[in-house]
Formats: structure tokens, sequence, C-alpha cells
């Protein structure tokens, strides 16, 4: 089976590679011009460039292909100009699907987010639980539900949807999630608020997007989450596990959202990251709990257990000294 | 095979491409955050850069390691003798 990565040289992307490698296929890894492709360099991994603004780029790239992996979804880095974010976002994922109808692939697994599963009255919210107009919470949650909305819309294959959670492990160089643990190891107490967080080890992760695209009978949307947190509550437990004092009390959800986006503003003027984003608040103070059963029993994935996923991060961070070695840490 | 000159000249050349520093203005003890402005994102795409250019084999560990331009030197000179 002949299969291509989109968005490869990204965090989920590299953990999906390994995967698929593991699983004995040899990925056409797709990557930017202008990204980090050292990890993907050191795996000896076949590599083309695809700019998803250019349509012939990707239709080539896509040719021969059986199952596209589809984990290069706009993100927006910012809500500073969220029309640009929803244009730029939706056009790309149009030119995806265009060039994959036009390249005859079989299949695409669309990786999109949990910012578009809907609350669910039961309490859990579990794959038929989908926002019937675009959530409305911010930039990040509205693009995540157009574009998934536009992906279950497409006829001429089959698109399959996966929605993993707040993903933590090896490779996530931008430091997403894994912010927060490494925020502890560092002794930095960024204000956050509470909310609910539902968290993915970045391997289960991809093995359950590896399943989607590869079984014939797999489900049309999975949600992967192998487990829900309070976020005060994994914050207080990641400062006992590095030794440093308990983080401060959390923040409201308006003086949050107010403070990312000062930051937001802040680092657009500085040309650098703030120390909170918007779309992060968003996602914890709308942060819903997250049956996956289905993805555990259609997939096939047994959820690690977060003690095991903050170990295998620990290490790694180690190794690239994203947090201090041992011996600085007291 | 290319001469330390090239490969310093091409070095500062990418550092310049990425940070729009000219390259006369980069000093061996540039740091690459503080002084040069790259995150540390950044940072890594100028050691896959530098990795392609050159064709070189460079692992993560190594390119994190690498915290200002005469490391960076040093990196490129190792893998190309």
């Amino acid at each position: 089976m002949n299969t291509l990565v989109l968005g490869s040289a990204g965090f989920l992307g590299l953990n999906l590679v390994d995967a698929l490698r593991a699983a004995g296929l040899d990925p056409l890894c797709a990557r930017r011009k202008r990204t980090n492709v050292i990890p993907l360099r050191s795996r000896r991994a076949r590599m083309v460039n695809v700019d998803l603004d250019d349509a012939a780029s990707i239709r080539e790239a896509m040719t021969g292909i059986d199952v596209v992996f589809h984990l290069a979804g706009h993100y927006p880095r910012h809500s500073q100009d969220g029309l640009v974010a929803m244009e730029t976002g939706l056009r790309q994922m149009q030119n995806v699907l265009d060039a994959g109808a036009e390249a005859g692939i079989k299949r695409m697994v669309y990786v999109s987010s949990t910012a578009t599963v809907a609350p669910s009255p039961s309490g859990y919210s579990t794959e038929s639980d989908v926002f019937l107009v675009a959530p409305g919470f911010g930039v990040y949650h509205d693009l995540k539900w157009l574009m998934e909305r536009r992906a279950a819309a497409e006829r001429r294959y089959e698109v399959r949807i996966a929605c993993p959670g707040a993903c933590i492990g090896p490779w996530d160089l931008r430091l997403g999630t894994s912010a927060l643990v490494v925020a502890a190891a560092r002794r930095l107490d960024v204000a956050h608020p509470d909310g609910i967080v539902a968290v993915v080890d970045s391997a289960d992760a991809a093995k359950g997007i590896m399943q989607q695209g590869l079984l014939a009978d797999a489900p049309a949307r999975a949600l992967l989450v192998g487990g829900n947190y309070r976020l005060h509550a994994m914050r207080v437990a990641l400062h006992e596990r590095y030794g440093v004092p308990a983080p401060g009390a959390p923040i409201g959800a308006s003086e949050a959202k107010a403070l990312a986006d000062a930051e937001e503003s802040r680092a657009l003027r500085e040309h650098r990251r703030g120390a909170l984003s918007r779309e992060i608040v968003d996602l914890i103070v709308h942060g819903l709990p997250i049956d996956a059963s289905l993805a555990t029993r259609a997939l096939g994935i047994t959820w690690s257990p977060l003690s095991t996923t903050l170990d295998r991060f620990d290490a790694w961070a180690r190794q690239m000294r994203i947090i201090p070695p041992l011996e600085n840490v007291a | 095979m290319i001469t330390p000159q090239a490969q310093e000249d091409r070095v500062r050349q990418i550092l310049s491409d990425l940070t729009n520093v000219p390259p006369a203005d980069i000093r061996a003890g540039d740091r690459l955050r503080e002084d040069l402005g790259l995150d540390s994102v950044g940072s890594m795409e100028l050691l896959s850069m530098l990795a392609e250019e050159f064709d070189i084999d460079v692992e993560m560990e190594e390119a994190a390691a690498v915290a200002d331009v005469a490391g960076l030197m040093a990196l490129a000179r190792r893998h190309l003798g």
C-alpha cells in the first residue's frame, strides 16, 4: 500500500511516520520547502516538496498513492486575523481534497481536532457529537469546524476524520500541550484558566490515525483521547513531579482570554511567541470530557497511562535540551 | 570539495536569509537566539537548511546543542572535514 503523509515533519506527523514504518510501510513524506527536516533525514525518509497553495505540487505527490494522511491543515498561530486564517485554511483544504480526486487516491484520513467535538447531554462526548454551526469560541475552533465539515462532505473518495486530543510525546518541538510539562520542569508558572483537557499520547494518536487509514473497516470519525483531566489538577501534579512550588490558582475565563489576546498582540509586534495563546485558552475553557471507547474497540488502541506518556516526553525533552539536564533540576 | 572559506560564506548567507542580518555583520560570537533573533523553531530550520545545503547527516541532539554562529561553523566543519 502506498501512503503519503502531509505534515510529516511536524509533531504528530513524525509520530505517524514512525508508526507506519513500524508497520512495514515506507510512507512518502511531504514537507514544506522551509521546515525542519532533520528528523526525517535521520530516518532516511522519502521526501517530497509540497506547497498546499500549489495544487500541482499536491497532485504530483499524490500520484500513485492509495492512502493520504492529511496532518497539514492550517493551524492559525494567533487569533488576530480570523478572516485570513479562515480563507487560508479553507483554500488549502480544498486544494488537498481536489488533488486527491485528480490523483485518484482511494482514501484520505484528515486529522482534525477535538475542538470540533460538541457537548453531549450525557456528559461524555462521542463521535456523534458535532456542532451544527461553527462553535463561535474563537478563530481556532471555527476554522477547525469549517475544515472538518469541508473534508466530511467529500464524496469523490472516502475521507475519514481523526480527532486527536491534546497530544503529549516526543517530537513536539514547537511545544503544544507539552509546554505544560516544560514549564513545570523549568519552574515557570504561566497563568492558566481551568477546564477539562482531553490528553492523548502522541504514539497512541499516531496509531489511531494509521489504523483509520489502513483498516478496511474503520469509523468515519474517531476521537483519539487517552484520558480527561482538569488542567489545574494536572498542573499541580506536574509541579509535584518536578519538585517545584505549586502553580498559582487558575484565572477566570474572561481574564485568560484578555491575557491571551494581549500576549498575541505583543508577540505579533515583537515577532516572538506569546506566553499564552488564545486557541489554548479556548481549548481549555471549552474543553469537554470525551469518550474514546469507539477508537479503543474499532482501532484496537490501548491508551498509555499519563505517567508513561510523561516519562517518554521527559526522556526525549532532556535529550533535546528542552528540559534542563537532571543535575540542574532542583 | 568545498573550501573552509566557502563553507563559512555559505553558512553566513543561510543565516542572513533567515535573519535578514547582512552576512558581513554576522560574527562568530553571535548567539542564534539572543543576538540574531531566531527562536527555537527558527534555529532548527537553520540547522535543517544547513544539513540539506551540505547534504550532511545531523542528529537532532547535535542540532539542539548549537547555540551560536561559532557552534554552527564547527558543526559544518565536523561534517564536511
